[in-house]
């Protein structure tokens, strides 16, 4: 029984992580229907911000987490208004092959600064706390309360601001949007960079617990595919349950069947869901 | 990279949409995305393969390097690069080699395969058609075997095989150096002094790649013939594996004595945090994959306590690894990463084939090359020795003392595993 706790402790800190990814991918598909592979990069690049300023610069971790989050936030806009803006109204291949390019580019670009070397992010949070027989690391902890909060921030940007209000306009309805007055440009460039924020969030969080290195977000942005898609594309509260879900699938698969297949049982999730309920386990829609 | 926008299914209708629209500035700007996709897979490349006399009047040999360049285990890949990249400069500066005669240098064409054993096969194509490469050195199983099937038909090339699986033995390619130790002789002597020290349960929680199960297999076979125990197989793939806590947590449930792991050094790392943080004591039998010393950059000596594993080259037991450490910090500057046995074996190899190029008089003959490598390995001298050779056998492998170590009170305690005698 112990185990059995052990591993849903693990589940919900794995979850956590995975939600944090896709929140940030679901806010840019379902605004603007663009399917970013860039946010592997962008969330690489939110991780290594955070390295930088811890040890090149002695910030303190919060500190460095703020600078991330700025200078993500500020990539994520221009992202936006350098290359998508620019392939408005073109065919969706258009801005997958060019999300794809990014997130090449900025592997690339990773490993001209930084070079293929893992490093390790410090951090104060690094010891353990047993409770019951259950261990769980420190930062461990921060990451699951902190995806709390970072998910109910979202959640009152997207309900209770005016900017939040007209970014789930324009995801419901663009042209409606436009119609009422609303700059839907600045709406999508807004859009990108909360996802670049909510990339450097997820980095900084994350570092610490694995390793960084330029590819480290293309492993997690196919399990932050499966998640959106198990969701409902472009549905937040569902890219939020579906990392716990498929988090918790892995775990518990893992444990009781084998970690050899953990890997099959979440993309036989993604074909199941696929094929009962295509649009997701979640209705569309911010 | 593929399949993630299933479900939408107006993502696949754009070809005709494509045509609709603006169809010549849509093609062109395609046609960029092509390109730009093709420039990205051939980062990486360099080298112009011109096979003529350099300015310092040295006549230059190409040697091709195919292995991961980008990609996940480019880290893996630029160390062997580096390595023989380092022996291929020294012997420049020191005025080249002579071959009947004439002095010669060494040129390193890398290309990139990211790993993937189709990808090794068009690389080596290219070299032997652009840069007509006598000798191509490939860094993982799986191309090792596609080469295998290349390098006996015309253009012959000696293929310099960097994979210390035993089964790349079984072809019998009469044109392969195998330069690793093959890592089947270290499961006996490693398992008794674990079962001695910790006891008699072993977890398995090994990558799952071609290589980390064979050794799995390997180590269980030996494991039990000894007399322990095994628990279930809880192996995961350390290259794509984001967070190891729950399959450690599984494998500790078994409550074993000792842990076999291992993948590349830096998640092998992470299995290692993960188990202490969970409160294992015990022992830990790392597949040699995996290098203490990049280990040691993620976790603190007392977490290796009682692990068993490939000896570091620093402090390796023979004269000419501290040297070869020496040189290394000299060239690269004290701050970069230490030289691991990736970088040190391919240096050493490098030497040994223009040696065994010296001896046959050809650096272009495959066959001659091959047939001196055994003299070659027992006369190297003794300034560019990193280990001590005794030999190469009929097989190709290159055979010599090991020395393994096992760390006991913080400090790395070896191991000797004597050169196997005739094995093949």
């Amino acid at each position: 029984m112990t185990l059995f706790f052990q591993q849903f402790v693990n589940g919900i800190a794995l979850g956590s992580v995975y939600s944090l990814v896709a929140l940030g991918l679901t806010l840019v598909y379902g605004v603007l229907k663009v399917p970013n592979f860039a946010h592997g990069a962008l969330y690489m690049a939110g991780a290594y911000v955070s390295y930088v300023m811890l040890t090149s610069f002695g910030a303190s971790y919060v500190v460095a987490m703020a600078v991330s989050v700025a200078v993500l936030a500020v990539l994520g806009g221009s992202m936006e208004w350098l290359v998508f803006r620019k392939l408005e109204g073109k065919t969706p291949v258009h801005s997958m092959i060019a999300a794809l390019g990014l997130l090449f580019f900025m592997e690339g670009t990773a490993d001209v600064i930084w070079g293929p070397t893992f490093r390790q992010v410090p951090t104060p949070f690094d010891g353990v706390v047993t409770l019951l027989g259950v261990n769980i690391t420190e930062q461990r902890i921060l990451v699951i309360v902190a995806a709390v909060v970072t998910m109910v921030g979202l959640y009152l940007l997207l309900k209770r601001t005016l900017v939040g209000m007209s970014i789930e306009a324009m995801a419901q309805d663009r042209e409606g949007a436009l119609l009422v007055g609303i700059d839907i440009r600045r709406v999508a460039m807004l859009t990108f960079a909360i996802s670049g924020a909510l990339a450097a969030v997820a980095g900084s969080l994350i570092a610490p617990l694995l390793l960084v290195f330029p590819n480290m977000g293309e492993l997690i942005i196919l399990k932050a595919f499966v998640i959106v898609i198990l969701g409902g594309m472009g549905s937040v509260p569902g890219a939020i349950l579906g990392g716990y879900l498929l988090a918790l699938a892995e775990t518990m698969a893992g444990t009781y069947v084998s970690f050899a297949f953990s890997e099959l049982i979440a993309f036989g999730m993604l074909v199941l869901v696929l094929v009962i309920r295509p649009t997701g386990l979640f209705q569309k829609g911010v | 990279m593929a399949g993630k926008p299933a479900g939408h299914s107006e993502l696949w209708e754009a070809p005709e949409s494509m045509m609709s629209d603006h169809p010549i500035r849509d093609r062109s700007r395609s046609l960029g995305a092509v390109l730009l996709a093709g420039l990205l897979m051939a980062t990486g490349c360099s080298g112009d393969g011109s096979g003529g006399i350099d300015s310092d009047g040295l006549q230059v040999v190409n040697i091709g390097f195919v292995g991961p360049l980008s990609g996940g285990a480019a880290y893996y890949g630029r160390n062997v690069q580096r390595g023989i990249t380092m022996a291929a400069d020294e012997i420049a500066e020191a005025g080249g080699f002579e071959v009947d005669g004439r002095q010669y240098r060494f040129e390193i064409i890398s290309l990139d395969d990211r790993y993937l054993p189709y990808e090794t096969a068009t690389a080596v194509r290219r070299l032997l058609q652009q840069n007509q490469t006598p000798v191509i050195l490939v860094p993982h199983a799986g191309g090792i075997r596609v080469v295998q099937e290349m390098n006996t038909r015309e253009p012959k090339f000696l293929l310099a095989a960097y994979s210390s699986e035993p089964s790349i033995l079984e072809a019998e390619n009469p044109l392969m150096l195998m330069l690793p130790p093959r890592f089947d002789g270290y499961q006996e002597p490693w398992v008794e002094v674990m079962m001695g020290r910790f006891g008699t349960r072993l977890a398995l929680l090994p990558t799952t790649t071609a290589y980390g199960r064979a050794w799995t297999e390997a180590v269980s076979a030996e494991w039990t013939r000894q007399g322990g125990t095994l628990g279930r197989d809880h192996g995961v793939d350390y290259n794509t594996t984001t967070d190891f806590t729950g399959a450690v947590s599984r494998a500790l449930a078994d409550e074993p004595d000792v842990l076999f792991i291992g993948g590349p050094s830096q998640p092998t790392a992470l299995v290692i945090r993960a188990a202490r943080e969970q409160g294992f004591e015990g022992g830990l039998l790392i597949m040699d994959q995996a290098k203490f010393m990049e280990m040691l950059d993620i976790v603190p000596i007392e977490s290796l306590e009682g692990a068993i594993g490939v000896y570091p080259v620093e402090t390796y037991p023979t004269p000419g690894a501290p040297r070869f450490a020496a040189r290394y910090y000299e060239r690269f500057g004290e701050d970069s990463p230490s030289p691991t046995s990736e970088i040190a074996i391919n240096y050493q190899a490098l030497y040994l084939i223009a040696r065994a190029m010296t001896l046959a008089g050809s650096t272009t003959d495959p066959e001659a090359i091959r047939a001196y490598a055994d003299e070659a390995a027992r006369t190297l001298p003794e300034e560019v020795r990193v280990y001590d050779m005794a030999g190469v056998t009929e097989g190709g492998l290159i055979t010599r003392d090991v020395y393994t170590a096992h760390i006991v009170d913080g400090e790395f305690v070896s191991i000797k595993i004597p050169a196997p005698g005739g094995a093949p």
